[in-house]
């Protein structure tokens, strides 16, 4: 397992379906004959000189088994119909990186995978090109997903996951009884990352959710810091799920395509809902001065389409963004969709404006407050 | 060098040098010189970074729990290391060679691996706890892991080959007969060792001390792990400041400090061995 502090979403989703794979749910086959297409493997291109390839376009994601799943469900429908080829670099597009990339001049990335808050926090510090909505299509998104810098391309959330049999019959719904250990006994854990986590204390503390934003960090922490005895904090989505496998905790804050599988391997007994999660969005953005220019726009609005969304709804767990995906996703998956319209009105979207201001400042205070 | 090598062949070593060297310098001095630099440049030039040191509440919390940790650690690896040090010099024959293997054996074995196994004995459904709870012994789960108890056995774990062979080493250069002269001179076995045979072996517990102190300052994967993400160590706040918050001036101002302080204990651990010695050097 990779040890990251803080890892991020796509890197959990990538860890999910390699866990997955070896279960042959994706054919190992399938994922290094992709790779051996590719004629490279991730790693190398970390080696290879900073410059992309004149006829590519470098779409940056957190690698491994991503890359089975975003080449079939967008690079190779896109390299179809285009004349620059679509190659993913599946070193991961951190913050980090980008900053270095683009004050140094030697921007290698046209298209990165991260979420809407990141491409405000990076677009305001003139790291990212601007969206170009003449290429995009803005109405296959919902107006909060089309950002200036950032485009809704997946959707996840950060739910409440319960033991279904600790209860003695009685089912937590909310988030104030998570924080209720009397009624509701046994550890939690929450995410190490404040992403999605001070809202859970905000909303059992009584606040409405249309109130929500801007958090009171204060407020939520204090909030937190009631419970902290009791609450282990997950770094690794797959972290999250060892905890409920091992029966370590009787409830927990985490993302929907970890309850997901939770809930299938423990045949139910580990289960989840939607009631009051926070709904996250998967964002498509653009390293400024990247090397296949407006190319890349035209590859963001390939990936608008509903098909490729299904496509990796199914094989990752991330919902489509599209809104008339939704009615596209098979029957007998639609309650695991978080952007299905049924599940996405009773959550709540996490607001990436105030994230994009406040996330440097109070994830520290986040992180004080927890250790 | 010497004197009498000709200057053909002094000119060969030095370019032989000269390739190693440029390459320290040119992949190790001139990066760390830039994250140095980062320090008092970022977000604005000047020393605010290094105030935040003396006023960042969240900072003296991160560093708190860093020395908390490391002197506890480093307690328990020179006391366990002392022990083992001393058995496995004095036990016959194979007994000592085999005690000293199993140290080694630990010290080959992934840090990832030797967290894994601790969770796997010591969470509440682990072995121990299941055994306590079978035998009757306890009722509910010892807290025994994803605290900072946790942490600190996890790190002295490791750490314990890290004390115990510098202090075999410092050991095996004590005259074995000094003991027994003290004895026959009249001092009892206590005596004897806290008068004779600690201060002799006093420079080994000190360089293995400080040795096991600054290997500790770095852990980052082992309190992850076993802390239950409620112990964060100074490298972890390191990595969030350069990923996370993209707080570069902060994140570069804590890494130098902490260079700082390991090239302090350093100078204070060469007023008592050579430190060319510890580090294999000679």
């Amino acid at each position: 397992m990779d040890q990251k502090e803080l890892q991020s979403f796509q890197e959990d989703c990538l860890a999910l379906l390699r866990e997955k794979t070896e279960g042959q749910v994706v054919s190992r086959r399938a994922f290094l004959s992709t790779l051996a297409m590719l004629g490279v493997s991730p790693a190398l291109f970390r080696l290879t000189p900073a410059r992309a390839q004149a006829r590519e376009l470098v779409v940056v994601n957190f690698g491994g088994d991503a890359i089975t799943a975003m080449t079939k469900a967008w690079t190779d429908p896109f390299n179809k119909t285009s004349s620059l080829k679509a190659v993913i670099d599946g070193s991961g597009g951190t913050s980090a990186k980008m900053k270095a990339m683009v004050e140094s001049g030697k921007v290698t990335w046209d298209v990165v995978d991260r979420n809407l808050a990141a491409s405000l926090e990076l677009g305001r510090q003139n790291l990212l090109e601007k969206i170009d909505y003449s290429i995009v299509d803005k109405s296959k998104v919902r107006p909060e997903h089309a950002g200036e810098w950032g485009l809704g391309s997946y959707i996840y959330s950060n739910v409440l996951a319960y033991q279904a049999d600790a209860f003695g019959g009685r089912t937590p719904k909310t988030w104030a009884d998570f924080y209720n250990l009397k009624d509701f006994p046994g550890k939690r854990t929450m995410r190490k990352h404040f992403d999605g986590q001070l809202e859970t204390a905000l909303l059992a503390d009584g606040v409405s959710p249309d109130k929500l934003y801007p958090l009171d960090v204060k407020r939520a922490l204090d909030k937190i810091k009631s419970i902290k005895k009791d609450v282990i904090f997950w770094a690794t989505g797959a972290e999250s799920q060892q905890l409920f496998r091992d029966r370590e905790v009787t409830m927990g804050s985490v993302y929907n395509t970890r309850a997901m599988v939770a809930k299938a391997e423990s045949k139910g007994k580990v289960d989840y809902h939607f009631n009051q999660a926070s709904v996250w969005v998967g964002g498509w953005l653009t390293p400024r001065g990247n090397p296949a220019g407006k190319e890349a726009f035209k590859f963001m609005a390939s990936t608008q389409e509903p098909v490729g969304q299904v496509e990796l709804f199914k094989m990752l767990g991330n919902g489509p963004v599209n809104p008339t995906a939704a009615a596209m996703v098979p029957a007998e998956l639609k309650s695991m969709d978080p952007g299905s319209p049924e599940n996405y009105k009773i959550q709540i979207p996490a607001d990436p404006e105030w994230y994009a201001t406040n996330s440097a400042t109070v994830l520290n205070q986040y992180l004080e407050a927890i250790s | 060098m010497t004197a009498d090598m000709d200057a053909g062949t002094r000119r060969v070593y030095l370019v032989l040098l000269l390739a190693p060297l440029v390459l320290l310098a040119g992949l190790y001095l001139f990066p760390l010189s830039r994250v140095l630099w980062l320090s008092v440049t970022v977000p604005t030039p000047g020393f605010g970074n290094f105030e935040r040191l003396l006023t960042s509440s969240a900072i003296h919390n991160v560093i708190w729990t860093t020395v908390r940790i490391c002197v506890l650690t480093t307690t328990l690896a020179l006391l366990i290391g002392y022990a083992i040090a001393y058995a496995a010099l004095h036990l016959r024959g194979w007994r000592g060679e085999l005690l000293l293997f199993f140290v080694l054996l630990s010290f080959w074995l992934s840090v990832l691996i030797r967290a894994f196994a601790w969770l796997t004995l010591l969470q509440s459904r682990g072995v121990i706890n299941t055994w306590l709870m079978g035998a009757g012994i306890i009722d509910a789960p010892l807290p025994l892991i994803r605290n900072e108890f946790g942490v600190v056995l996890g790190m002295v774990h490791y750490m314990i080959p890290y004390a115990a062979l510098p202090l075999y080493a410092n050991m095996k250069g004590i005259d074995p007969r000094l003991v027994p002269a003290a004895r026959g001179l009249g001092a009892g076995p206590v005596q004897a060792f806290l008068k004779v045979y600690l201060p002799m072996s006093l420079p080994g517990l000190i360089s293995a001390g400080i040795l096991t102190f600054i290997f500790s300052l770095g852990f980052y994967v082992t309190p992850a792990l076993l802390g239950g993400g409620k112990t964060i160590m100074i490298a972890e706040y390191i990595a969030a400041q350069i990923n996370d918050t993209l707080n570069w001036g902060l994140g570069s101002m804590l890494a130098t400090a902490l260079l700082l302080v390991i090239f302090a204990l350093l100078a204070v651990m060469s007023l008592f061995v050579d430190l060319r010695k510890v580090f294999g050097v000679k």
